[in-house]
């Protein structure tokens, strides 16, 4: 007998249900299983290759299918398993270890799974069509550019792009989730660690995977239209491909790696029945991990021909971020000394991390000096030293991950003696496997080679490694046996098996979708292991609270909104319940990338219609619901806000994020810009006239204009002068449409085409991205003045505002940065250099 | 020819510049070997051992994790350091072009007008000043037992300086991704004595001369009857073209097809009968001439040393 409050969070039922839901523990359980599956179709793929590469001369694979097979392990490790299982994990867990209900954009979740599911089958149709990917999961220029790929590369970037979309929603899901949801009383400083290192994540996921998103989309247009950002025939540079991957690929690492450490913070202090040691110094590790990281990406161009002293500063920052792991590596020995842990499976991971992840670590701070790098990239040690940091240092810890709260997701036990006979299977295999790679790399082997001459005198070492890597293969069969008997016949666990402290023990195992039936009142770090005894009136008061919303709102999903450092409670959110529209909005996306790839425009147009549509039924205010809100009993007995603005608002934090993301096009397009004109011979190349800045400034003014008269609007609204509100709308709606037609104008008037070199090619597209953000900003506002001018007063109106003119503010700033660069820069930087 | 793995091992250095690197390999391998072992003994300790981390936790991790890895990367980035400013480029003797394209090296010596392929001859002991590009997508060029790599880029020519210490053959490959037969991208670096290499230059200078003998004749004429200088230059003759590899002293060379078989003329037969068969993929096609027509062609090129 089910309540009525059980049945509000309740996953949608039957066939078309799976499509409809939007809860955090079923699609988190979603990613992890799509991400375990693609694991294993490109674990199947590396198999593959170690056979061909088993002895010398081999013919067993050639080389077509062979630079298939590792362009695709490559990319479905990196884009498809690594991330999307962080992801799923986050999901799953972030949630109910902060003591919420779910997390914050629960249609944002859904929508990332679709797009991520649908990005890994545009990638894999390729093997339908007959043309799969074949350059490398880095794609450098201008191998991937369509005078040397086919059809296989597009399907590359297009699926990637999808699977881009998902990241970056994923990050921004994030990030909101633990400022904004964490129960009352757990500060910032009472999070467990690896809630730390998703907020870390959450963050980097939105600068990295938008630059990676922005260099994608200039890959493709290249592609297509012939434009010319990476040609170096026509004045692109097929280095800035380069710098603008590795700046999302290096951090993208430190994505996959920072939650790993964090899941080992998590078990380590289980097994220890201690708390974590220099808790406050790991924090500080994570975060400097995080921030450093994006200052490191020329490391992977050392060979380029940079100049020495711009390498030497890449050098040192690779070397130090080392200090940031090694202290977590002396936190984790610290927390352990003396306390004579119990060796469960979960253990035997963390120590089997400790040991091959020291040892990756320690190749890395190798690699990151310059003259030995000259002789090992693209060499079998980098091979061998990016599995060490990627199998050891994250996969052993998802592993340990999945042996330590499976109980918590399923309700069942794992069996001890397959999960140890797995866990020492999988540490031998490896070792195997990737060990000799060092040595085969300094005796000249290159990575990416299909066969190698007997003359190397490397068909031993190879041998060996391909004998390991079967080994692992079964002792990752062994985990997957144990998982899926737990699953299906495993005993049920008692409610906190580890004896553990935080709160993801705390509630019905299995959790249930609504995570706790009363929110809890956290006081420390470890709140199953200490509660000091309730002191302040802050607390009572928050008791008092999360006792009238214990099973209640009973008819909507609804949670607690909490103060970002100190986590006091402001409001009660809405959550959505099950939705198509989320599926239906990714369906639309993926027409339209099939529209692009098959060249039928039209099917592209009708993709991104459908999904507009969509995205206006999603963000559109519901009076009904509204109503039901204001008038919910539980809410009225609580006295909080349920209708909020400001950082109260989790709609305010979302459009911060998406804001946030847009900047990051605009600054990767802006370094391009500079980076082309660093190393062009004249500027604007080739003899193209420089820009009339009269007509377009006209227009970046009437930008500025129409965010300063919305900004008036806005200070109108909280003074309640109505007819300001409406004028100052009105005017900023003008001045927007003003400044889209006269950048319009100008560009039908600039006399070359994008196709003509770079610089036409950067001009073009910085101008339409203001040009698209603009529209974006106009509908936006037009929406909200419709409203508003009608005198349909909807509750969310004070948000919808405050959004309006956060947008207008990110059009009008990188609106000018974006005509000062093209429209004043070149007469400051013009000329032969 | 097995080598015991020495064959482009950069731990067997024979010139300044590797022998720099490789030294710089063992010392970060003590050092950093000593650190695992330290960190792992440190661990082992722990798990056996009770009671609380010598100096309490905190000091404990201040300690380990910042300040002693602190220390030891300064020391680390000063030796490293030292290292860079040694290997700078130097000023060359002479000059060699390197341009990489799928999936050969064409070889260009500017002080003398002589072009070649998939092979760099140079004397020992002398700095060569190179200059690498490519003329299509990015390669790499990598001999261990001589140096690091260089790039190979489209857009820019990287200058680099080489110089061999030892007399010898060392083989290198292209290390970057390039496409189909990346794998197969191989070349020969040459090193002999300066005496021997001004020989090889002024040999290598003067084109030879038209074929007199008979069985040399034919094979002269059905080289161009068969096109094959539409792709291929010789120079003396009339074939001009820089599409393929320049076989003006093919004869002379050790490998065929970019380091992939032995330079023998039975090999060369094979090659230019189908080359697909050899190396799938690469950009020469396949010929359907007669076995008379091939012996002659092969014998005639095998003659341009």
């Amino acid at each position: 007998m089910s309540t009525r409050f059980e049945e509000t969070w309740a996953s949608p039922s039957g066939f078309p249900g799976f499509f409809a839901e939007v809860n955090n523990r079923p699609l988190g359980n979603r990613f992890m299983i799509t991400a375990v599956i693609f694991f294993m179709i490109g674990g199947a793929m590396a198999l593959l290759m170690r056979l061909q590469l088993a002895v010398s001369d081999n013919d067993l694979i050639g080389p077509e299918v062979y630079n298939q097979l590792f362009t695709m392990h490559g990319s479905t490790m990196m884009y498809l398993f690594a991330v999307p299982f962080i992801e799923g994990l986050a999901l799953n867990l972030v949630p109910v270890l902060i003591g919420s209900r779910d997390a914050a954009f629960p249609r944002l979740s859904a929508f990332g799974y679709w797009c991520y599911l649908f990005g890994g089958i545009l990638f894999y149709s390729s093997f339908f069509v007959g043309n799969v990917p074949n350059a490398g999961w880095f794609a450098y220029t201008p191998l991937s550019d369509n005078a040397y790929s086919g059809l296989g590369m597009d399907l590359w970037v297009l699926g990637l792009g999808l699977v881009e979309i998902a990241g970056i929603t994923a990050g921004a899901e994030l990030v909101v989730t633990v400022l904004k949801m964490r129960a009352p009383g757990m500060s910032l400083n009472r999070m467990p660690i690896f809630v730390w290192t998703i907020l870390a994540i959450g963050i980097m996921s939105l600068f990295a995977f938008t630059a990676l998103l922005t260099a994608t989309m200039m890959l493709e247009l290249d592609r297509t239209l012939a434009t010319r950002f990476f040609d170096p025939n026509h004045g692109g540079s097929s280095l800035l491909w380069q710098h603008l991957f590795w700046f999302f690929g290096h951090p993208e690492v430190y994505i996959i790696f920072l939650p790993a450490t964090g899941i080992i913070s998590m078990v380590i202090p289980t097994f220890a029945k201690r708390p974590l040691a220099a808790y406050p110094l790991v924090v500080v590790a994570i975060m400097f991990t995080a921030f450093v990281s994006f200052g490191l990406w020329v490391h992977h161009m050392f060979t380029a021909g940079l100049p020495y002293l711009s390498m030497s500063f890449f050098t040192a920052a690779s070397l130090f971020i080392a200090i940031a792991s090694g202290t977590q590596v002396f936190a984790w020995i610290a927390t352990l000394w003396g306390s004579r842990p119990q060796f469960r499976v979960p253990m035997l991971y963390a120590i089997g991390f400790l040991l091959l992840f020291v040892l990756g670590g320690m190749t890395g701070v190798m690699v990151s000096v310059v003259p030995f790098d000259w002789q090992v990239h693209d060499s079998y040690f980098v091979v061998a030293h990016f599995h060490y940091v990627l199998i050891g240092g994250a996969v052993f810890p998802f592993l340990a991950g999945l042996a330590y709260w499976l109980p918590a997701i399923s309700g069942r036990l794992l069996d001890e003696r397959l999960g140890t006979w797995g866990a020492i299977l999988i540490f031998v295999g490896f070792n195997l496997a990737f060990f000799p790679m060092h040595q085969m790399g300094m005796h000249g082997m290159p990575r990416r080679v299909y066969t190698y001459p007997e003359s190397l005198g490397l068909d031993g070492l190879n041998l060996l490694s391909t004998a390991g890597s079967f080994l692992l293969a079964i002792g990752f069969l062994v985990f997957l046996a144990d998982v899926i008997l737990s699953l299906s016949r495993g005993k049920p666990t008692p409610d906190n098996p580890w004896n553990a402290s935080t709160l993801e023990w705390a509630t019905l195992t299995p959790t249930p979708n609504y995570g706790f039936r009363q929110l809890p009142v956290v006081r420390s770090r470890d709140p199953l292991w200490e509660s000091p005894p309730q002191e302040t009136s802050l607390e009572s008061e928050a008791e008092r609270i999360t006792r009238n919303l214990a099973g209640a709102p009973e008819t909507w999903r609804g949670t607690l909104i909490t103060s970002v450092l100190r986590a006091e409670i402001q409001a009660i959110t809405w959550l959505s319940g099950s939705t198509y529209v989320p599926f239906l909005f990714a369906v639309g996306l993926l027409v339209t990338s099939i529209g692009v790839l098959t060249k039928f425009y039209w099917l592209a147009a009708l993709g991104a219609a459908v999904s507009l549509g969509l995205l206006f039924s999603w963000l559109r205010p519901d009076p009904a619901l509204e109503a039901q809100l204001r008038d919910d009993p539980a809410v009225r007995k609580t006295g909080l806000p349920v209708f909020t603005s400001g950082t109260r608002a989790l709609g305010w934090w979302g459009a911060l994020t998406f804001l946030t993301v847009v900047a990051m096009i605009v600054g990767a397009l802006l370094y391009s810009y500079f980076y082309i004109r660093l190393y062009a011979s004249a500027w604007p190349q080739d003899g193209l006239p420089l820009p009339g800045f009269w007509l377009a400034g006209a227009g970046y003014a009437a930008l500025v204009a129409g965010a300063l008269a919305q900004i008036w609007a806005g200070r109108a609204f909280k003074d309640g002068r109505t007819g300001r509100v409406k004028l100052g709308m009105a005017l900023a709606l003008v001045a927007g449409l003003g400044y889209v037609v006269l950048q319009l104008v100008d560009l039908s008037r600039l006399g070359f085409a994008p196709q003509a070199n770079a610089y036409a090619s950067l001009f073009y597209v910085l101008a339409i991205a203001i040009l698209l953000l603009a529209l974006c900003t106009i509908a936006t506002t037009a929406v909200v003045f419709w409203g508003y001018a009608q005198g349909k007063l909807s509750e969310s109106l004070p948000l919808h505002l405050e959004v309006a003119t956060l947008f207008w503010g990110a059009t009008a700033v990188l609106g000018v940065l974006v005509y000062a660069t093209l429209y004043l820069s070149p007469y400051v930087l013009g000329g032969t250099p | 020819m097995n080598q015991d793995g020495r064959l482009q091992s950069m731990l067997h250095p024979v010139s300044q510049a590797a022998e720099q690197i490789a030294g710089l390999w063992w010392f970060m391998f003590a050092l950093l070997g000593a650190v695992s072992l330290a960190v792992f003994a440190l661990l082992v300790m722990g798990l056996l051992r009770r009671g609380n981390p010598p100096g309490g936790s905190t000091a404990f991790v201040v300690a380990g994790g910042i300040v002693i890895p602190a220390v030891i990367l300064v020391v680390l980035l000063f030796v490293v350091m030292r290292t860079t400013m040694a290997l700078k480029p130097a000023e060359g003797d002479f000059t060699i072009q390197v341009i990489g394209r799928q999936w050969w090296w064409e070889v260009r010596y500017p002080d003398w007008g002589i072009v070649t392929a998939n092979e760099l001859h140079l004397p020992v002991g002398r700095n060569v000043r190179l200059e690498v590009w490519s003329a299509d997508v990015i390669h790499s060029f990598w001999v261990p037992r001589l140096h690091g790599k260089i790039d190979l880029l489209p857009e820019v020519v990287n200058p680099f300086t080489l110089r061999a210490d030892q007399a010898g053959e060392y083989r290198g490959q292209c290390a970057e991704f390039c496409g189909k037969q990346h794998a197969k991208m191989a070349f020969m670096v040459v090193a002999m004595p300066p005496d021997n290499f001004e020989r090889w230059v002024s040999e290598r200078r003067t084109p030879p001369e038209p074929p007199t003998e008979p069985a040399l004749r034919r094979g002269h004429d059905a080289f161009f009857q068969a096109q094959c200088h539409s792709c291929h230059a010789i120079r003396g003759t009339e074939a001009v073209a820089t599409i393929g590899p320049d076989l003006t002293h093919l004869g002379s060379r050790l490998t065929l097809g970019a380091g992939e078989i032995p330079n023998t003329l039975g090999n060369l037969e094979g090659w230019i009968a189908n080359p697909q068969a050899i190396k799938p993929g690469n950009l020469m096609p396949r010929s359907y001439l007669s076995s008379e027509d091939l012996h002659a062609i092969a014998t005639y090129l095998e003659s341009l040393k």
